[in-house]
């Protein structure tokens, strides 16, 4: 630990060029928080007067308990690069000294949402892959989303030691492993490719992967071998580092670097990973759990490593942990990996300004932003709120991209909504302080300039969870995030004693800030509604709910999750329905739309706000729309954004225009309410077919055309043959063979869907991936999850059936409606569709 | 495709009226003369026209009774001798006494026949005759029985429907003798209101019109409620307001005792949306019930002090399509008898809540708790409006939404007071223009607003673009059928 003053600390700051922000994203129980803990204790800055308290980075009980990181914490260190290395960072630097501020990001899939707020205010990752088990979805998903924001990843192979001691894998086994782990990184990292980032494949030999065991504290990259044999062989650390991986042998008889793997005599040669880095760490291993202390003590002196005689007296794993520990320090090898290989704020926001701000790239802000300024105008993004020891207040937590934000300032607080130029969802007001968050302390400062992260007090009741805040009169917002779980699982709380509502009300409120995904709502039949990622988020917000936010006993219900109503054919007749004064009718048809499309739409690729010919040419080359057709879409619904599509494909109609509000207002309204469940609508176009009006103005108003079109559509929808999609979850299952079997019972009875199976290959452990129905997945036994990877990602998946005939799907809408409060039956269509 | 063709009757000659049936089943009650005397208390009103000396009174029958509508009004011609009519079609719900259309006729006294609301009056003497429903109080005896057969100490209130009320003493006397019950309270109906004072006791508590004396030291909470009578508005309004008290009820219809319970508590979910609304309509539902001009005067000044913008609507039987017209309106508060004010607005474009629910949502010191309250009197003795601190300091500070989970700012209209105007005051000779050389400044206006958020505003003058043409004769009729729309259709 390093021991500062915030008036230091505060310095560092100011060099930007010196700032690393970056964020540990992995797979849960890949090893993260153990990884950053090796980190944190080496380089982990506190103020002098917090000296000696408690650990750092356990901020919550329920998280050490669990042994699962459920909030994402930021820690701030300070490392002191070798001046030799300083012209290995390929960036501008000013000094040696470097500020790291680290976000612990939680892995398990059911808080992804804290991994998307960590990753906006950083600007690289470090991917904590387990070496036995390696890339899993959640890995995927995470550096998937870090590649969308532009996050410039880093790699570390964890729990090498597993490999050694459990599985005794060979030298040549190790490397394969790594190779491969490695390879299936970099599949992921082509995939999502962006120029604009550069070279973001990781190389071992250019030192951007790491390899090491955060439980017994070291680590290495091949630089440091390279620097401790490059002397040795009279070569330059670069080419050594070449060396040290791929296809190179040494040819310990010749002393001759070759490619290939066998001499020309025909003799093997051992790789030259194996043999000098490998090699040394499984003498090590070798001999001192094996106790051969001679061998073992020859080894440490050879090594410079010095052992006090307290160490010395150890045996074993013990013994291993601090040989090891002082032989390969974790903290160095990754600090140095971090400082040399991710962007300074600098650097990262040249490119990362673009994907940030949603204005045009060139006014002040943008360019602002883009040359990470700090005497432009003020952009800060908050990305969550974190909870004060003063109940009910909150820290908004974010990173300034552009200015500086001082106390006093007076700023635009504009919330998610703000549409520039307009008043909606904007709030002047002055910061009341800003503060710097270390772990669970807060130190308050005077000022923090563009590139930093930082804490502010006074913004809480202006924003329930993220937003952009400026002192530009111009500026537009910064890009909302987007989440790759989204709250599919609802459980209705109430109160068990009546008077404590409003409590519950404030609490529910309070849920809400605290948690970047969370939902808190009330159902038309009076319900309060926590909406989560999973059942363990949700468990994680109800036991908060009730014992930090609203502070009263509540009683919960079961799990349930939300549907979606779609159509999944063309309607078979067009669809008519009359006005109440039978003057007006308007003819409507449902079509599905295309996934893709839909998908597309959630991902806002495709938004209500593009300009309409930018967007029907995008629809009509990529998903074969007509282009007359793409360029007369009317609304996005429901709530405006939503993937349904209302079009206009009428010829030549009288006075149409004069009722596309009320035929917009009528659509938001049936989407959001479909009409066999009342659950939200997705995936279905409406085409407006034809319609007639009245000649009078007064008698085509909007009391005749919005209970007309939405009876329209909903008679439309009815005679699309109506469907139902579910959320499913993508699931992995690493097991034994013998496993195997259980496996796929308990899946078949959950009605999930195995669509890969493979054996990790130098394991005995197979990989099967499914598809499970998040509706099925409650009480899956804790066991079984916590060997479960799971992605909540909104993967809408049809049911089969139509709820309009008896099966699954009926029985389903049947209890969605009587647990609504409606009448159990499905309306018929005869009441929306009207006779000419 | 023929199916996209025009209308082909969209003007009639009015023969479909005239053919339409109505759903509504009246059947004649009474079967005699005798028989008509007793159900429709003809003895007792005769006595009461004549001890009041009115020499104009009006009959308001609810479509159900209209037929026995004419025997009742010859006979009681007969007996009184003086100016009787009969009041069609009522503005709003037949429970209400319609005193505007009374007045119309400049009756002195009304006598309003079947279920009423037993909402107060204010301007005219009324007499309620409430028709006699056959009951078997036997039978009924016998759930009641069996439904507190345990514990015949039990507290009980007796409610009915007013079509009941006849025998209602029968029944309390015979479970207080025949079957020992001790702790029996019955709760009176007035039959008349603003002739004699007999049950303005105001020691008495009043329930929907009902008034009951419960035990010293008890209150309503601790009660039981067997009620009597079908399922109607008036169950639902004694479940509302006692939501606190277990609640059994007896059909004499279906002759079947049960528990009841609300069907769906939306109050909770309204007054949230009444929260979040910026415009709201005060729709006036009521010119009968008393206190109806003060409670719309006091949600008027509610709304303005909440920052929000109301509008009034006078309209009569509420319908989807009317209510839709009017889509600047966030939500509408209807102001009408508590029978008529409970209505499922799930079909309605916004929602409609009551004054109540209004109440809870603006009034930052009230809070939901759980009781609710339909009386208006009640409701403005609660509510000192001058009294309530709306916080002004943070004003523009949102609230969290629960209908959406989300912050909701609101927007504030400040109400427009023209001495504190600034934008009024300053017009002086000379008025800077602003950049879009335009004087005009949109004085916070929520219609202002809603405008500009359309994107059809109106017929657009296109100076220029069209050619100026002699003008042509147009269309004569009226919107109903214009003389020239048989031929909108020419091959039908």
């Amino acid at each position: 630990m390093v021991n500062f003053t915030v008036d230091q600390i505060r310095a560092l700051m100011d060099r930007v060029s010196n700032v690393r922000n970056m964020s540990v994203i992995a797979h849960v129980d890949h090893g993260k928080s153990t990884l950053t803990d090796s980190l944190v204790s080496k380089a982990g800055i506190i103020s002098s007067a917090k000296a000696g308290e408690a650990r750092f980075t356990d901020t919550r009980q329920d998280e050490q308990d669990r042994c699962i990181t459920i909030k994402s914490t930021a820690i701030s260190m300070y490392f002191e690069l070798n001046k030799d290395d300083l012209e290995d960072v390929k960036q501008k630097t000013e000094g040696n000294e470097f500020l790291i501020n680290l976000i612990d990001s939680p892995g398990h899939v059911d808080f992804s949402s804290e991994v998307t707020a960590a990753l906006r205010v950083t600007d690289g990752a470090l991917v904590v892959v387990d070496c036995v088990e390696g890339v899993c979805v959640q890995t995927e998903t995470v550096l998937r989303q870090a590649l969308t924001e532009r996050i410039k990843p880093v790699v570390i192979i964890n729990k090498v030691d597993r490999a050694l001691l459990e599985l005794q894998l060979t030298k040549e086994d190790l490397y394969t492993s790594f190779q491969r782990t490695i390879e299936s990184v970099n599949v992921i990292v082509s995939t999502y490719f962006d120029k604009s980032l550069g070279e973001i494949q990781v190389y071992p030999e250019k030192g951007t992967v790491a390899f090491g065991s955060g439980l017994h504290g070291w680590g290495f990259t091949l630089r440091q071998f390279a620097q401790r044999y490059s002397k040795k062989f009279g070569v330059d650390k670069e080419k050594m580092m070449q060396k040290l991986w791929g296809e190179n042998y040494f040819n310990p008889a010749t002393k001759k670097w070759s490619t290939k793997s066998n001499t020309p005599e025909g003799k093997p040669l051992e790789r030259a990973f194996c043999m000098f880095v490998l090699e040394p760490i499984f003498k090590l291993f070798d001999a001192i759990m094996n106790f051969k202390k001679d061998e073992a003590n020859k080894m440490i002196e050879k090594l410079d490593i010095k052992l006090n005689s307290e160490e010395r007296e150890k045996e074993g794993k013990q013994l291993l942990k601090i040989v090891m520990r002082k032989f390969l320090p974790a903290a160095e090898a990754l600090l140095e990996m971090i400082v040399i290989h991710l962007p300074s704020p600098v650097t990262a926001q040249k490119y990362r300004a673009e994907m940030l701000y949603e204005g045009p790239a060139d006014d002040e802000c943008a360019i602002g932003i883009r040359d990470c300024d700090a005497n432009a105008p003020l952009m800060l993004y908050i990305s969550k709120m974190v909870p004060t020891s003063d109940k009910g207040r909150f820290y908004a937590f974010g990173r300034v991209f552009s200015g500086t934000v001082r106390s006093g300032l007076k700023v635009r607080i504009q919330g998610p909504n703000y549409q520039p130029g307009k008043k909606e969802d904007l709030f002047v007001k002055s910061i009341q302080r800003t503060i710097l968050m270390m772990g669970r302390y807060v130190e308050p400062i005077e000022d923090c300039p563009a590139g930093n992260i930082v804490g502010l007090v006074g913004v809480d009741q202006y924003l329930l969870k993220s937003g952009t805040i400026t002192t530009s009169e111009t500026a537009h917002n910064l890009k909302v995030m987007k989440f790759s779980v989204s709250p599919v699982v609802r459980v209705a709380v109430d109160v068990k004693n009546a008077n404590d509502l409003p409590k519950l009300v404030e609490g529910l409120k309070r849920l809400s800030k605290s948690d970047p995904c969370v939902q808190c709502y009330t159902s038309e039949s009076g319900e309060h509604i926590v909406a989560g990622a999973g059942e363990l988020h949700l468990e994680i917000c109800l036991k908060d709910l009730e014992e930090d936010h609203a502070q009263i006993p509540i009683k919960t219900g079961d799990p349930v999750v939300s549907y979606c109503e779609t159509v999944q054919a063309e309607s078979s007749v067009t669809a008519l329905s009359k006005s109440p004064n039978k003057h007006n009718r308007l003819y409507m048809k449902a079509f599905p739309m295309e996934e893709e499309l839909a998908v597309a739409i959630e991902a806002g690729k495709i938004t209500p706000r593009d300009d309409f010919k930018a967007r029907a040419r995008v629809l009509a080359e990529e998903f074969g729309w007509d282009v007359t057709d793409a360029r007369k879409i009317w609304c996005f619904g429901p709530e405006s954004v939503g993937a349904n599509l209302l079009v206009d494909v009428t010829k030549g109609v009288q006075y149409l225009n004069e009722i596309k509000d009320s035929c917009v207002a009528a659509f938001q309204w049936a989407t959001k309410e479909g009409v066999c469940a009342e659950e939200n609508m997705r995936s279905c176009r409406f085409n407006v077919m034809d319609v007639v009006l009245h000649a009078d103005a007064i008698h085509r108003g909007g009391g005749q055309i919005i209970p007309t079109c939405r009876r329209v559509i909903y008679a439309s929808y009815l005679t699309a043959n109506p469907g139902l999609l579910e959320p499913v979850y993508l699931v992995e299952i690493q097991c034994p063979e013998q496993a195997m079997g259980g496996i796929y019972g308990v899946l078949n009875r959950r009605r999930g869907n195995v669509f890969a199976e493979e054996q990790r290959p130098g394991t005995p452990l197979y990989n099967v991936k499914a598809y499970l129905p998040v509706n099925e997945s409650f009480g899956f036994t804790a066991d079984l999850r916590s060997n479960t990877g799971g992605q909540a990602f909104p993967q809408w998946q049809l049911m089969n059936g139509t709820p309009l005939e008896p099966g699954k799907v009926c029985d389903i809408v049947k209890a969605v409606r009587k647990r609504k409060g409606l009448s159990e039956d499905i309306p018929s269509l005869d009441k929306f569709m009207d006779k000419l | 495709m023929s199916s996209l063709q025009g209308p082909n009757n969209f003007t009639n000659d009015g023969s479909a009226v005239i053919d339409r049936t109505i759903e509504v089943r009246s059947k004649k009650l009474a079967k005699s003369i005798q028989e008509l005397d007793h159900i429709y208390e003809i003895e007792r009103t005769v006595e009461m026209i004549m001890s009041g000396g009115y020499e104009r009174i009006a009959l308001q029958f609810p479509d159900d009774l209209l037929a026995d509508s004419v025997e009742v009004t010859t006979v009681l011609r007969d007996r009184t001798q003086k100016k009787i009519f009969v009041l069609a079609d009522t503005s709003y719900g037949s429970c209400c006494v319609d005193e505007v259309a009374a007045q119309h006729a400049s009756a002195e006294c009304i006598i309003h026949y079947g279920r009423s609301c037993l909402s107060p009056t204010s301007r005219l003497p009324v007499l309620y005759v409430f028709g006699k429903h056959p009951i078997d109080i036997d039978h009924c005896l016998e759930v009641f029985d069996n439904l507190f057969g345990q514990d015949n100490t039990i507290k009980i209130i007796i409610m009915y429907d007013v079509v009941y009320s006849y025998c209602i003493d029968k029944f309390v006397h015979k479970v207080q003798t025949d079957l020992k019950y001790t702790n029996v309270i019955q709760s009176f109906v007035k039959t008349d209101c603003n002739i004699s004072q007999e049950l303005k006791d105001m020691d008495n508590p009043q329930l929907n019109g009902r008034y009951y004396k419960l035990f010293e030291g008890t209150s309503i909470e601790s009660y039981t409620i067997f009620y009597i009578g079908g399922e109607s508005s008036t169950l639902v309004n004694v479940l509302m307001t006692c939501n606190k008290c277990k609640v059994y009820s007896y059909n004499p219809e279906t002759r079947i005792g049960r528990q009841e319970t609300l069907p769906k508590n939306q109050s909770f979910y309204m007054v949230q949306k009444a929260k979040d609304a910026d415009v709201i309509g005060i729709v006036v539902g009521t010119l009968g019930v008393a206190y109806y001009l003060e409670i719309i005067s006091h949600l008027k000044k509610l709304i303005i002090h909440a920052g929000k913008k109301p509008y009034t609507f006078v309209m009569g039987k509420l319908n989807v399509a009317k209510m839709a017209n009017f889509m600047e309106i966030d939500c509408f508060v209807l102001v009408s008898c508590p029978e008529n004010s409970l209505l499922d607005s799930k079909e309605f474009y916004r929602p409609i809540v009551t004054p109540f629910e209004l109440e809870i949502a603006l009034n930052p010191s009230k809070q939901w708790t759980g009781e609710y309250i339909t009386d208006f009197q009640q409701l403005l003795s609660d509510a000192n409006i001058d009294e309530i601190d709306f916080q002004p300091e943070n004003e523009d500070e949102p609230h969290f939404s629960l209908v959406t989970g989300k912050f909701k700012q609101n927007r504030r209209y400040a109400f427009k007071d023209s001495s504190q105007d600034d934008t009024i005051n300053n017009v002086t000779d000379l008025t800077l223009r602003n950049k879009h050389t335009s004087i005009s400044t949109m004085l916070n206006s929520a219609a202002g607003e809603y405008l500009n958020s359309r994107t059809f505003r109106g017929l657009e003058q296109k100076i220029g673009e069209t050619a100026v043409e002699i003008a042509e004769e147009g269309r004569t009729g009226i919107a109903r059928g214009y003389a020239d729309e048989q031929c909108l259709c020419p091959d039908t």
